[in-house]
């Protein structure tokens, strides 16, 4: 075959393949597909988290596949931000104007959300957070268009400081990244643990992407606190709980964690042992619906749902139910179908309350354990707390 | 004093790690005049397939000393076949082109390993913490320490004292005239490179432990390179040296005696530089 007759070849099978394609769902299905846009962070450091949206949507693509949603197929399109804020609204913004999204999700870190979030009631598109854990999203910055299927950072919080009211600890440090979810998680924090009459004995905010956390180790050994309160994105927590243990910090300054990650655990391994936190969604939590979940996702991807895994599959899972619901994927109609709205999640129910569009749902105080059934360390739940114990006040990052 | 003592420490070791990636930057735009935006992900190679090294074998140490040689097979083979092109063009299609490189290679390390940063345990010798009079203090980052000064007296001494030192002194002055006089600058060009991206790649195997092998590493070490390499002076060895001091100093100083202004003071040292010496403090005024 001479390089002509193949380069032929090849363009007429692509040509049939993507015509077979473009046949199916107007034969099969009623009308067009439901478009879900997911401009996620899918490469650069913060990865990890945009990765972890993916895979939770190829998991719900495939379980939706043969029903849809409304007699129509489900389709994400996937757009890579790096984790720069500036990206995810140029990237967004091509969703909803080229592609025609009505639904915008997986978005990575507080400060993309924050940044898309803000251009959604000029496009009237809704935003669907399952990861961004920034208080301001339901409180100073909160419209509309904006929903909060996960946890936040402040409910986090909340989920910790109420597991060390009843703990000996007394004093504590606390270390946030320097940017929206860092200091409002530490906000949140210090002011509920000054409430249990414990002590805050220092604080400090490294930049993002810090490398080096010798300086911040030292100062955290001089505090003599009990336990430091970790407020790190991904890398950034790997990297510090690596050197504090090489620093022999963690046996003296117990590491709590705002979220404890099993990306942490499998970087960091053993070393990480004991150190204890609030999760988003830990993926031992035991319900029958979550053993099929983990079941059903690790014979997908061969491994363990992390938490934002678990948070965003909720997240679709709820809004298909809400465009079923609603009997339409008009977005204004979707939104009154969703507000006060109940959903039975993984973990336990789910209530979106009108006020503020966040949803209402346990909490959880975690410990990284070894477990020799699993091949990294695991989250064992150390306590659950009920939505309304760790779910702030209305448009605020505050507890009654 | 204990903490005196552990200030200088911590910024020292980080200035070793600063030295093994901005002594490569510097030595390749003395050489090649090519602000080399991919030399941070070779940093990152380095720490990966150190990883893999240990993950294969066990052992930290043959770590040391088969990943540089890998990482500057790499460089020397990416120089020849893309960069060598194009010196005579503008810059900025050597920046467009060392960028590009960068990206793929960043990705192309995503596809292979997957988004999870990789945890490598220091050898056995060098794990824990030693008792320093009363300073608990790593043991691995006083090998940092160590490694640093060592390859930069070798550096040195290298490129001082030996023919093939002379040799690319010579290329660095004015290639033109070494091409005259019988140097083969293409291939002193290559050398150099490659043996750029090696020390890159000696950085990233010496880093792993310390920081764990993770995607946006090599961005993060190459801004911080690139700030030394102007503080020191582009090209030079001894400016790199004192370039990292400075900034590792500056990091871990200013984080923790003025933790809100610490990123600040290391631009200010920078911004300073530049206005009153721009050719940096051990470059040549051109």
């Amino acid at each position: 075959m001479r390089r002509r007759d193949f380069l032929k070849a090849a363009v007429a099978g692509g040509a049939g393949a993507s015509l077979g394609g473009r046949i199916y769902p107007r034969t099969a299905w009623a009308q067009g597909p439901i478009k879900i846009g997911m401009p996620a962070a899918l490469s650069g450091g913060y990865a990890q988290y945009g990765i972890q949206a993916k895979r939770a949507a190829d998991l719900f693509a495939r379980d939706i596949k043969a029903k849809g949603v409304l007699g129509r197929p489900v389709e994400f399109i996937f757009e890579d931000t790096a984790g720069d804020p500036a990206a995810a609204v140029r990237k967004a913004q091509k969703l909803v104007e080229k592609d025609g999204v009505k639904f915008l999700t997986g978005v990575a870190l507080s400060s993309e959300a924050l940044a898309v979030s803000a251009k959604c009631p000029e496009w009237k598109v809704i935003f669907m957070s399952t990861i961004n854990g920034a208080g301001a999203l339901t409180a100073k910055s909160f419209h509309r268009y904006f929903f909060r299927v996960n946890t936040s950072g402040p409910m986090g919080a909340r989920a910790v400081s109420l597991y060390l009211a009843e703990s000996p600890m007394k004093r504590f440090f606390t270390l946030g990244s320097d940017y929206a979810w860092g200091r409002d998680s530490v906000a949140s924090f210090t002011s509920q643990i000054t409430a249990a009459k414990k002590d805050i004995v220092g604080a400090d905010y490294p930049p993002v992407g810090t490398k080096d956390f010798a300086s911040y180790i030292a100062k955290i050994r001089q505090s003599r606190a009990d336990g430091v309160y970790l407020v790190l994105p991904g890398q950034d927590a790997t990297i510090y709980l690596k050197q504090a243990h090489q620093f022999g910090l963690n046996r003296e300054v117990k590491p709590i964690m705002e979220i404890l990650e099993l990306e942490n655990m499998k970087a960091v391994g053993d070393a990480m042992v004991g150190a204890i936190g609030s999760s988003r969604y830990p993926f031992t939590v035991d319900t029958p619906k979550n053993r099929d979940f983990v079941k059903r996702f690790h014979e997908l991807h061969g491994l363990y749902p992390d938490m934002f895994d678990g948070e965003t599959y909720e997240g679709l899972e709820w809004l298909a139910q809400v465009i079923a619901k609603a009997g339409t994927d008009d977005v204004e109609k979707v939104i009154d179908a969703w507000e006060d709205s109940s959903y039975d999640g993984l973990e336990g129910p789910f209530f979106m309350r009108k006020c503020d569009h966040q949803a209402v749902q346990p909490g959880f105080a975690v410990e990284c354990v070894k477990d020799p059934k699993y091949p990294h360390p695991i989250p064992k739940i150390l306590a659950t707390y009920p939505g309304e114990k760790v779910t702030p006040k209305c448009r605020t990052e505050e507890f009654s | 004093m204990a903490n005196l003592l552990e200030q200088l420490l911590n910024a020292l070791a980080l200035a070793g790690l600063l030295f093994l990636v901005s002594a490569g930057l510097s030595l390749v735009f003395g050489i090649l005049r090519v602000v080399n935006f991919a030399h941070g992900v070779f940093y990152m190679i380095g720490a990966y397939l150190g990883f893999t090294t240990v993950a294969l074998t066990g052992w930290f140490w043959p770590a040391l000393v088969v990943v540089p040689p890998i990482v500057g097979l790499l460089g020397a083979l990416l120089e020849s076949s893309t960069l060598r092109f194009i010196y005579r063009r503008p810059p900025i299609y050597q920046l467009l082109l060392t960028f590009g490189l960068a990206l793929i290679l960043e990705e192309s390390v995503r596809v292979l390993y997957g988004p999870t940063a990789k945890g490598v345990e220091p050898p056995p010798l060098l794990q824990g913490a030693i008792d320093l009079g009363g300073l608990l203090y790593p043991r691995y980052r006083l090998f940092l320490v160590v490694l640093g000064c060592t390859v930069g007296v070798a550096v040195w001494l290298f490129l001082k004292a030996t023919r093939a030192g002379l040799v690319i002194r010579a290329v660095a002055q004015n290639s033109e005239m070494a091409d005259c006089l019988g140097a083969d600058v293409a291939r002193v060009r290559t050398l150099v490179f490659g043996a750029a991206c090696a020390l890159a790649g000696l950085g990233g195997v010496a880093a792993a432990p310390m920081t764990t092998a993770y995607l946006g590493m090599g961005i993060s070490v190459i801004v911080d390179a690139f700030v030394v390499v102007v503080i020191g002076g582009l090209g030079s060895i001894g400016g790199s040296m004192a370039g990292s001091l400075i900034v590792g100093a500056a990091q871990t100083w200013g984080a923790f005696y003025l933790p809100e202004t610490a990123m600040v003071i290391m631009y200010a040292v920078m911004g300073a530089i530049l206005v009153f010496r721009p050719w940096g403090l051990f470059g040549e005024e051109e």
